[in-house]
């Protein structure tokens, strides 16, 4: 299972993976974290960002918009900086053990 | 596109280009290679609890060691009061590239026309430079952006250097409250390409305020341009 880690400070921040190591989305078949993520339908403009970065959760509907198709495609740490990528915060994250909105704050 | 991955850079340089918009050099520090397509934005670490903003790449892919931002100053803005209080030498951590706001090679044959409004010109600076300077596109590329005053002005002289440089370039600034002097075009964009002939075939990419593109969408609608020829950039 990925550690979660919280939020760092934007300039030391090492979230996710350190400036140089590719970020790209590790897909797994099982049930890899404990964030829960929501799209926002009337708040999404397409911008895709959750799309790029958290593909196997995220896609972009027939009307461009995007939806969730899986919770447990990419890791905790890629979905939660999808949705802090969201240009309208349209993604909550939601930690399923807590029940905390992890985001938006 | 390139997978989006995690950047940092260090500010190298800073433009005071009006009383309310700057422009940031930054040089990236690792990876030391950035891969984007003109049109393209980053998203910026800003805040210690995870805010990002997104802020589109206004310097030439051609440029892969570092890149350009345009940063709008708005009052107690989260993203500009971090990027406008960076001191020389500060590192900043990013996503990039994202967005799909490019102009697509395949319409290499078709003629573009840029709409923009404050700094939805950031965009379209990668867009042109790349097009005439990259890409060798010799049809024609059209640009029109609108602000409210002559002061709010820059980036002009470049832009008409490019378009003495370059035939198939033409730029239409428009100013909604211009001075007296002021012989441009006058009013909001839509104004300016109400009265302007359309080129034929054109594709269009509008970004900046909302109400802009939703005016200028229903305006180029209406004198007959196919919704599949208009783009549209959201997040300004």
């Amino acid at each position: 299972m990925n550690s979660v880690r919280p939020p760092q400070s934007p300039l030391t921040a090492k979230s996710a993976s350190s400036p140089g190591v590719p970020i790209k989305p590790v897909v797994q078949e099982r049930f890899i974290g404990k964030y829960h993520v929501e799209v926002i339908r009337e708040k999404c403009i397409s911008a895709g960002s959750c799309v790029a970065l958290a593909p196997k959760v995220f896609e972009l509907d027939e009307e461009g918009l995007a939806r969730v198709i899986s919770q447990d495609g990419n890791d905790d740490e890629m979905k939660l900086l999808a949705a802090q990528s969201c240009p309208t915060a349209a993604i909550i994250v939601t930690n399923t053990e807590t029940g905390e909105q992890v985001w938006p704050r | 596109m390139p997978t989006p991955q995690l950047f940092s850079a260090k500010l190298a340089d800073k433009l005071t280009l009006s009383h309310k918009f700057i422009q940031l050099f930054f040089e990236l520090v690792t990876p030391n290679y950035l891969e984007f397509t003109a049109g393209q934005y980053i998203s910026i670490a800003v805040h210690p609890d995870g805010h990002r903003r997104a802020y589109s790449i206004c310097s030439s892919p051609g440029k892969s060691h570092g890149f350009e931002l345009l940063v709008e100053i708005f009052p107690n803005g989260m993203g500009s009061e971090f990027l406008n209080t960076l001191q020389f030498g500060d590192e900043i951590t990013f996503l990039a590239p994202l967005g799909t706001f490019t102009v697509a090679p395949e319409i290499k044959d078709q003629p573009v026309t840029f709409v923009a409004t404050g700094s939805g010109i950031a965009p379209f600076r990668s867009m042109i430079l790349d097009q005439l300077q990259q890409q060798g596109r010799t049809l024609p590329i059209t640009s029109y952006w609108g602000l409210r005053h002559s002061e709010d002005l820059f980036w002009q002289d470049e832009f008409q250097q490019l378009a003495d440089e370059y035939p198939q370039f033409h730029f239409h600034p428009v100013l909604s409250q211009p001075g007296a002097e002021w012989p441009l075009c006058t009013g909001r964009v839509t104004d300016c390409l109400f009265v302007h002939e359309l080129t034929p075939a054109a594709q269009y990419y509008l970004c900046g305020s909302s109400a802009m593109i939703e005016d200028t969408t229903r305006l180029l609608t209406e004198r007959g341009v196919e919704k599949e020829l208009i783009h549209r950039e959201k997040f300004y």
